[in-house]
């Protein structure tokens, strides 16, 4: 994409190509700043959905964000190499297998499906609710950067993609 | 409050408007982002802040830059011209389709209404009643969600599973890469 000049002295009549990624100074410092704190709030938005608005979902995005801000500033390349691809599909895969069988130990424990009393802990409920929506945050954080590394791959990868 | 209403949904209007007829894609992109932010402040207005949360997040966030990420392989439109030429017959269609769907608004409960169905209903009394004493979470909607309603919630996510393994099935890969 280095042939792409997206500036104004590019005539009208010709159609020019889009580039991809320009090695900005501003957009580097501010997602250096900005990314730790939309983490946290990611976190935040996952662990205190069970006591005001947002949850599992909702928090998923934000953290997930996290990673598109990143791709968008240093460069999708390194920060796809900084993630690891098969880490991604193992977190995935650990989110959903790890919701489902909350639910079916809750059924072998004697209780129904998502029934977290059934757990027999203090605050089962609270506890077992905050973990499905951890699992829930971990499962679409990790698609929505799928999609993203799976789009962005398709862009330099010719025909293939 | 109805000034502000009113004004959230100009907004929102011409957004959806600028997101059709204009003809570079970088543009419509644009407004369509917005159109969204304006849909989310909508939500958090119409007080369901979980659902104005999530289409700021996906809407206005994570679509915006997909889309982006997918027209880098496009050309900007060569020409003069900032608008599309408008098609009469989708516009008809359209409009045909919008008037169909506007004859059911009547139907519909005022905004907050203490008749509506869903206030009235017994389940609805029964969840805010035992939500807090049975689920011991301070957030009605995540108790229904991750709770009494658990099972369904296990189905969303899975949709969002499929959703990323679809896509490694149709590029034929084994990583997101």
């Amino acid at each position: 994409m280095s042939d792409a000049h997206p500036t104004e002295a590019d005539a009208e009549a010709e159609p020019t190509e889009r580039g991809a990624y320009v090695e900005s100074p501003i957009i580097m410092a501010t997602v250096r700043v900005v990314a730790p704190f939309v983490f946290t709030f990611g976190l935040f938005i996952m662990f205190h959905g069970a006591d005001s608005s947002g949850g599992g979902f909702q928090g998923g995005v934000i953290v997930g964000t996290v990673i598109l801000m990143l791709g968008i500033a240093f460069g999708i390349e390194p920060t796809r190499e900084w993630v690891d691809p098969s880490t991604l599909v193992a977190i995935v895969g650990v989110g959903t297998l790890g919701f489902v069988s909350i639910g079916v130990a809750t059924v072998a424990l004697g209780g129904a499906f998502l029934d977290y009393p059934a757990f027999g802990i203090h605050h089962a409920s609270k506890y077992g609710i905050e973990l499905v929506e951890l699992l829930i945050g971990v499962i679409v954080a990790g698609i929505i950067t799928g999609l993203f590394f799976a789009i962005a791959g398709g862009m330099e990868g010719g025909e293939s993609a | 409050m109805i000034g502000l209403e009113f004004a959230l949904l100009g907004f929102v209007f011409a957004c959806a408007l600028a997101t059709a007829v204009l003809r570079d894609v970088l543009g419509s992109i644009i407004a369509f982002a917005a159109y969204s932010l304006g849909i989310a402040i909508i939500w958090v207005v119409l007080q369901a802040p979980d659902v104005g949360l999530t289409e700021a997040a996906v809407g206005a966030g994570v679509t915006t830059v997909l889309f982006l990420l997918t027209i880098t392989k496009t050309v900007r439109p060569s020409g003069e011209r900032t608008l599309e030429r408008l098609d009469l017959p989708a516009l008809g269609v359209s409009v045909v389709l919008v008037g169909v769907l506007a004859t059911t608004l009547g139907a519909l409960p005022p905004i907050g209404g203490a008749e509506t169905p869903v206030a009235t209903s017994e389940v609805t009394g029964y969840y805010l009643e035992h939500a807090y004493k049975e689920a011991g979470v301070k957030n009605a909607v995540t108790a229904v969600l991750a709770a009494y309603r658990g099972f369904d919630t296990l189905g969303e996510a899975v949709v969002v599973y499929s959703a990323g393994v679809g896509i490694l099935v149709v590029l034929q890969r084994e990583v997101f890469a």
